[in-house]
């Protein structure tokens, strides 16, 4: 019997979704004959609410999507944060910096009363989540990774290190190195340092790693030229929700 | 030893036929079948000869080559093989055999070596590494040099790019970095340093060691990466790193990928013109490579280098792409030039000689260095990415989706990482910054070495650049520890005799000038030397005061040098010596020694409060100390005087202590163990009086002198008042015959206290067992 999967998306650009299919087409084969996808909006009409595992797209930033997420909770067996909104809160948190009231205004104008808007959370702000599958996007090869971890019943080997880590593997000269600056060394590596390697910097989307050294970070970042204000807003980024008020100290 | 013994360890059988041979040939022999087998006939037996194959199930030939040499040094060992490579005979002779013997051999050709081989035990060995072939006997002349233009170099190069992969540094980023190269032109010979370590390509960023098939009876293939491959440009420091890593994987149980990676890599080398500015290699000996490439390049100017033969297969591709000439005096002069040059250009060094490194690290395991670096570190795990030295991996399993088959694929790991020793039941056995931190730098300084006998550190100054917390270095580590352990040595050596000692056991002539009963016991003498000249002492020293025909003591002195050209001591009559002193009246002789070890710490004390706490007769030496800052009063805080006597009728100087109480910002408390009917005062032991004293913690020197059971309830004291360590001065007693740290009486662990006390920090005590 193989397991019965559903894809979830709350707020966010879908982004994630897109991307978990965004595999060759011998690894769809593979996943479609692993597990049998029973509610993916982004890929077939059909809905059923018979799975067993659910993966979450998004944050939740309307008081209607946490009863949803509830409800979602309550049928998965195993609830997987698909994606930086949903593992991190991602970019939606940014809101919660300024007041709805004005927020709403400043975004819909005249129409802002049709809307209703809570501060933006992560899932597991919600409910208790199983798995992560961090990044934005995640990559192709973590989602893969997680799905075979969940088939096998262990626990996937996510890294706990900085993205320096593979930055250093990847033999990239440091950004800093080369001028630059970059939240890298307190961010949770496993996408093989992608956007380093591409040339820019890191963004710190996959959230940072279980023991950051925040105040270190922030050192380095004042080294190289940085005032406490444009440090805070490249960790609060993706990172503006619960992790950032360590090194607001 | 028997003269003709030999022992065969091989564990083919037809080694049995090898031995029936010898024997028939007049020899004694023995076999083993394995390295253990043949380390326990060792260690009952004496052999002259060992042949010992390779390969051995268990414990590898050179693994067993290693213990024999050190149980048996004088054993004469002719390794032998059926797989030879220039690296394992390197290898093999490196670790002391006289022979490389490659399999098959004659019996007549091995009685001869045999024989020879016992002939000439004592001779020493050749320069010349032979590998004795069956058909083709090739000898390789190691250290050749030769001249090469940089036509026939890029020629050389070029071809090799044709028939292998070829990894080489290029620029990067205005930085370079070790990439695969199609063309000598996009190669860079003249850098500093690459990003990236060039051992990377031998323990890559993900490596496939194992395919499987799983099911009811799963299939496993062992993967080994057998790619012809070229490093190009390989600078000696990393030479020595792969050096290292050959060690580690290609002795005792041999890593089949690594060596399968290594073997079919050719290593060009090339001497470093522009060293990195964090560089240290020529500190740890890694500034040039003796072993470990094929080929070696200098550039020596004028479009040509000189290139160095490492190997056989160095030789073979030389000949067969490159033409080259013998060198001409002058360019090999050029070549010296060429290093020299460039070994002036290095700007960090060790402050010690790097073998002192083992044992400076193996004493500061507590050492606050590792504490204090390691807080900013960013467990980036940067510097170990880098690190051509870094050899550590984890392995980690890769399923299809449809879970019949899969992949074990290894991946590099280290110690900085957090999980890197987290088990799955959850405890991390290292798992702060600080045991980290200080584990890498001991591995990079001692546990390699001692396992291996390389250091773990080539000082290619990769982690330095890298590191954005500025902690990486094991040169800074290592300099700041020795400097710290200096500091601390400094310290224990701090001698302040004022007064030299031209003539150590002559005492100057002296006679008493006054003598004043302070008690039933106690009296105070004032002396003045026979040559008028003052003393010269610092409160809290001492002298040894001779009583001429009965002995010597030590005696603290009791007056300040502020006071007068004479000096004063208060002494108990207890003793010969005392007690002969006791009887002596003004203008009697005494001899004065003198004054010795260290006083009270002035200068420390200068503007901070003062809190003085004397037991008894502590009350003595003190007194030197309470006249000298109330003298300069304006030099020091507020003083309390705390002083505690065993009952009413011990109280010494109690008049003088009043006068002192009278002074500005002079706060005197009082305390007997035991009053008596005449007594109104406090009653108690003197820790009683401390809580009762206001005083700032922060700017208060405590001075504690008393009996020896009062120091450690005075201190316990003192630390609940969050007193620090270094502001809790004490002085002790000791027996001290000399005076000048040659009689060994005076000893505490290894200081003496009359050099190195009587005054003592806290500090400083915390490191002596046996002080208090």
């Amino acid at each position: 019997m193989k397991p019965k999967v559903a894809f979830f998306d709350f707020t966010s650009c879908e982004g994630c979704q897109l991307d978990a299919l965004n595999l060759d087409v011998g690894e769809v084969l593979g996943l479609l004959g692993a597990v049998e996808i029973v509610n993916f909006r982004e890929v077939k009409t059909d809905r059923s609410d018979d799975y067993d595992i659910a993966f979450i797209e998004g944050s939740i930033t309307k008081e209607s999507e946490i009863p949803r997420i509830e409800a979602i909770r309550k049928q998965a067996k195993v609830l997987v944060a698909l994606g930086a909104c949903a593992c991190t809160g991602g970019v939606n948190c940014l809101k919660n910096a300024y007041k709805p009231d004005e927020l709403l205004k400043g975004v819909y104008g005249e129409c802002a009363s049709y809307y209703n808007t809570i501060l933006a959370r992560p899932v597991s702000a919600v409910v208790p989540v199983d798995a992560y599958i961090r990044g934005c996007p995640p990559t192709t090869s973590e989602f893969l990774k997680v799905v075979k971890a969940a088939l096998l019943g262990k626990r996937p080997d996510i890294p706990n290190y900085p993205v320096c880590t593979e930055c250093r593997i990847a033999g990239n000269v440091c950004v800093f190195q080369r001028g630059g600056t970059c939240i890298g060394p307190v961010t949770r590596a496993g996408c093989d340092a992608l956007c380093v390697s591409s040339g820019r910097f890191c963004w710190g989307c996959r959230g940072l790693v279980d023991d950051p050294n925040t105040n270190s970070a922030k050192d380095v970042l004042a080294r190289y030229g940085l005032t406490l204000d444009q440090i805070l807003e490249r960790f609060k980024i993706y990172n503006s929700y619960s992790e950032v008020s360590q090194c607001q100290k | 030893m028997p003269e003709n013994s030999v022992l065969i360890v091989d564990s083919d059988p037809a080694s049995r036929e090898t031995a029936a041979w010898l024997k028939g040939a007049g020899f004694k022999v023995a076999t083993a079948a394995t390295g253990e087998e043949a380390l326990s006939l060792i260690d009952n037996q004496d052999f002259s000869v060992m042949l010992l194959d390779m390969r051995l199930p268990g414990k590898h030939g050179l693994g067993v080559l290693r213990e024999v040499k050190v149980k048996r040094p004088w054993l004469q060992a002719i390794v032998t093989t059926d797989h030879p490579s220039v690296e394992s005979a390197t290898e093999a002779l490196k670790q002391g055999a006289v022979d490389y013997l490659v399999k098959p051999f004659s019996p007549q050709d091995l009685e001869k070596l045999v024989k020879d081989t016992i002939k000439s035990a004592s001779k020493q060995k050749t320069v010349h590494v032979q590998i004795k072939a069956k058909q083709t006997p090739a000898r390789i002349s190691y250290q050749a040099t030769f001249v090469i233009s940089r036509d026939s170099l890029k020629n050389l190069v070029n071809s090799l790019i044709k028939e292998r992969e070829a990894i080489g540094v290029r620029a990067r980023q205005g930085k370079f970095a070790y990439d695969k190269v199609k063309n000598f032109d996009d190669l860079a010979l003249d850098y500093d340093v690459t990003v990236n370590p060039p051992t990377a390509f031998f323990i890559p960023a993900c490596e496939t060691i194992l395919r499987y098939k799983l099911g009811p009876t799963p299939e496993i293939t062992p993967v080994t990466d057998t790619t012809p491959r070229v490093l190009i440009g390989v600078h000696p420091d990393d030479i020595n790193a792969i050096n290292l890593l050959d060690e580690v994987f290609m002795t005792g149980n041999p890593d089949p990928n690594y060596a399968a990676r290594r073997q079919n890599t050719l290593i060009i080398g090339v001497d470093v013109l522009t060293p990195l500015p964090s560089s240290f290699a020529p500190s740890m000996g890694s500034y040039t490579a003796e072993s470990g490439y094929d080929l070696l390049l200098t550039d020596i100017g004028n479009s040509s280098y000189m290139v160095t033969v490492g190997s056989e297969a160095g030789a073979q591709v030389l000949a067969k792409y490159a033409q080259v000439r013998e060198p001409t005096v002058a360019e090999t002069a050029r070549q010296k030039q060429v290093r020299d040059e460039a070994l002036s250009k290095y700007r960090l060094f060790l402050d010690m000689s790097r073998d002192k490194i083992p044992n400076l690290l193996e004493n500061n395991y507590d050492n606050p260095y590792w504490k204090m670096r390691s807080e900013t570190c960013l467990n980036c795990g940067s510097c170990i990415m880098v690190c051509p030295t870094c050899f550590c991996f984890d392995v980690q399993d890769d399923v299809s989706l449809n879970l019949t088959d899969g992949e074990r694929i290894r991946k590099p790991d280290g110690c900085m990482l957090v999980d890197f020793s987290r088990v799955a039941a959850g405890a991390n056995f290292r798992g702060d910054k600080v045991s980290r931190f200080r584990h890498r730098m001991y591995h990079k300084g001692k546990y390699i070495l001692d396992r291996y006998g390389k250091f773990g550190c080539v000082g290619c100054g990769r982690c330095s650049v890298t590191c954005l917390a500025e902690i990486a270095s094991p040169l800074e580590a290592y300099n700041a520890i020795a400097a710290s352990e200096t500091a601390r040595e400094k310290a224990r050596r701090t001698i302040t005799n004022t007064r030299p000692q031209p003539e150590l056991y002559l005492p100057h002539l002296a006679s008493i000038v006054k003598t004043t009963p302070l008690s039933s016991r106690e009296s105070l003498f004032e002396f003045r030397l026979k040559d008028g000249h003052k003393l010269g002492h610092r409160p809290g020293q001492f002298v040894e005061v001779y009583v001429f025909g009965i002995g010597e003591s030590p005696i603290s002195l009791t007056s300040s040098p502020t006071r007068d050209h004479t000096f004063e001591v208060a002494v108990r009559n207890v003793g010969n010596v005392t007690g002969a002193l006791h009887r002596m009246e003004a203008g009697a002789p005494v001899g004065i020694r003198g004054p010795f070890g260290n006083g009270f710490p002035l200068e420390q004390m200068e503007g901070k409060d003062l809190l003085f706490i004397a037991g008894g007769i502590g009350i003595f030496p003190l007194r030197s100390l309470i006249q000298y800052v109330l003298d300069k009063r304006e030099n020091y805080g507020k003083i309390n005087l705390l002083f505690g006597a065993r009952s009413p009728a011990e109280r010494v100087f109690a008049g003088e202590m009043a006068e002192w109480s009278k002074a500005p910002d002079v706060n005197f408390m009082e305390t007997v163990d035991k009053g008596d009917e005449s007594w109104t005062g406090n009653v108690g032991v003197i820790t009683t009086l401390i809580p009762k004293v206001q005083f700032d913690p922060k700017k208060t020197v405590a001075v504690v002198v008393g009996p020896p059971i009062m120091y450690r309830f005075v201190i316990n004291e003192l630390k609940k008042r969050d007193l620090a360590d270094d502001n809790i001065i004490v002085s002790l007693e000791r027996k001290m015959k000399c005076g000048v740290g040659k009689c060994g009486n005076c000893q505490i662990n290894g200081v003496y206290v009359c050099q190195e006390g009587p005054v003592f920090s806290l500090t400083r005590l915390r490191t002596l067992r046996e002080a208090i």
